[in-house]
């Protein structure tokens, strides 16, 4: 356990300080100063200007300490914040996808619309061409009547020939009649005659 | 095959299989096709240019089905039907995806002269029941039954041979048009001609200078395509009264719905996609000079292409109904 955490450690520190410069340094130098200052045997003013040079690097340490907590917590906020707009575009390409499909399905339903539409239009041109049915049923009905009109006219016409051809047919008769007998009168006034003659010529 | 070959092939035919993931294509030398197009509708990634490169010779096979060439192709359930010059030959797709050559059956049906063998040039089946429609160069239309193999009945009327057929399944009714110039509707249980209409006798329609004969056919509920020699024109059916004419300026081989559009090839390099009122929308240019065929991957939820192929040893593939993405090779 211990040699795995070793492993994990000096990555760790070769990941963030690899080269030695900064806070490393920093805090190995102070503790090498804080040594060197316990033990000194110079003069009171240079023993307190160590300590005041020990005390700011202390602070110094103490400063990127608190830099880097803050970027870490900026990081995990970051991190939040990418979570949220990630799940946001997620849920709207699913919501665009739905719409594709729906918009499609109108697509098919428009298209079929509009054919019926194109086969409605195609008969009503037909349709057009044609004369209006009210107008036609109107001549039909005219025609109707004068029809029935002309052959009222040609029966009463038909029953007058009829008539007169009879009325002519008795006269002629008649007159055939007549004529018949004035000559059955002149024929036998003639031979009434010829027979008074005869006598008389004897 | 040769270069001066590669260079002569049309592709007249195409058909995807009921899973969605093959395509079989027929050519005029009698070869049939089969490319796997693996995940074809993914999106422009580098992956996209990668599956560029799975389309080596080694994903598309071919296996030499008939003497002539295969006009028609057909998918049901299970098989691939393909006709050529008088004879119908099935093959499993299970077979087919292991790459294992030989037709299930080859049938023949019963054609009144034996000297000489009529193409046939358009097959549909008719799932009501369960038959296939059969229309080609002896002027008649032949029922067969899918399950038994047995001809069932002949449709005679037209006096020219068929190019297209179609199928109404709720009316239970077959329409084809022929080099007559006449689209006829049959009723399939009585085989007679419920309606003839000829369509290079409106005048709305009519291109004398192409011709009157009718070469692609496609229905839709109440609605019909149909163009050829007369111009590509929208139909309805229960009135008999042409609604929409496309000024479209070739003659038109074959034409599909697909959602609100229409979409055409024909002669012309270029694959038209039009409105129902008859304006043309776009069209997208493509590498064959004169296309045959067009097929769409309706069967798989992720492949959605679309394939044409014509003049030409390549088909286009287009995943994007705007642009071609990449060409296929015999």
């Amino acid at each position: 356990m211990g040699a795995v955490t070793d492993d994990e450690v000096i990555r760790k520190r070769l990941l963030i300080d690899g080269d030695g410069a900064g806070d490393d340094r920093r805090i190995n130098v102070l503790l090498k100063s804080f040594t060197k200052w316990c033990n000194s045997t110079g003069s009171p003013e240079e023993g307190f200007t160590q300590y005041q040079r020990m005390l700011g690097t202390l602070a110094q340490c103490e400063f990127s300490m608190g830099k880097t907590l803050l970027v870490y917590d900026m990081n995990l906020r970051e991190m939040e914040n990418y979570e949220k707009i990630y799940t946001d575009i997620e849920q709207n390409i699913t919501s665009a996808h739905d719409k594709i499909s729906e918009c499609k399905k109108e697509i098919q339903r428009a298209k079929r619309i509009r054919k019926n539409r194109q086969e409605y239009d195609a008969l009503a041109k037909v349709i057009q061409q044609h004369p209006d049915r009210h107008e036609t049923l109107k001549q039909l009905e005219a025609l109707d009547k004068e029809l029935q009109q002309l052959s009222h006219i040609k029966e009463n016409v038909e029953d007058k020939l009829e008539l007169r051809k009879k009325q002519f047919h008795v006269l002629l008769s008649t007159i055939q009649e007549l004529q018949q007998t004035l000559e059955n009168d002149e024929k036998s006034e003639n031979d009434d005659a010829q027979e008074s003659s005869m006598e008389n010529g004897e | 095959m040769g270069p001066v070959e590669h260079l002569h092939m049309s592709v007249f035919s195409q058909s995807f299989s009921p899973c969605g993931r093959f395509l079989a294509a027929g050519n005029n030398y009698g070869e049939i096709a089969i490319v796997t197009p693996v995940s074809l509708s993914a999106p422009l990634t580098p992956l996209l240019f990668l599956n560029f490169l799975y389309f080596s010779p080694s994903l598309v096979y071919s296996l030499s089905a008939h003497e002539g060439p295969v006009f028609s192709l057909f998918s049901t359930d299970s098989h691939l039907l393909s006709a050529g010059n008088g004879e119908i030959s099935a093959w499993s797709w299970a077979e087919l995806i292991k790459r294992n050559t030989k037709a299930a059956w080859t049938r023949r049906p019963n054609y009144k002269s034996s000297l000489e063998i009529p193409e046939i040039n358009a097959m549909t089946v008719n799932p009501t029941e369960n038959s296939l429609v059969i229309g080609g160069g002896d002027n008649n239309i032949h029922i067969m039954d899918l399950e038994s193999g047995v001809f069932k009945s002949v449709l005679q009327g037209h006096t020219d041979y068929i190019h297209c057929l179609s199928v109404r399944e709720r009316e239970g009714e077959i329409l084809s048009g022929g080099e007559d110039g006449a689209v006829r509707i049959w009723d399939h249980r009585t085989g007679q001609s419920v309606h003839c209409i000829e369509v290079y006798k409106y005048e709305e329609c009519a291109r004398p200078q192409y011709g009157k004969w009718i070469s692609c056919l496609t229905t839709e509920s109440d609605w019909m395509l149909c163009g050829g020699g007369p111009s590509l024109s929208l139909w309805h059916l229960r009135s008999m009264s042409p609604t929409s004419i496309f000024p479209l300026s070739g003659c038109q081989r074959q034409a599909n719905f697909y959602q609100d559009m229409i979409l055409s090839v024909g002669e012309g390099q270029c694959v038209s996609h039009c409105l129902l009122g008859g304006e043309v929308k776009a069209q997208i240019p493509c590498t064959p000079h004169s296309l045959n065929t067009l097929a769409l991957n309706l069967n798989s939820t992720d492949n959605r292409v679309l394939t044409v192929g014509g003049s030409s040893h390549q088909i286009d593939v287009f995943t994007n109904l705007s642009y071609r993405t990449f060409s296929l090779s015999f």
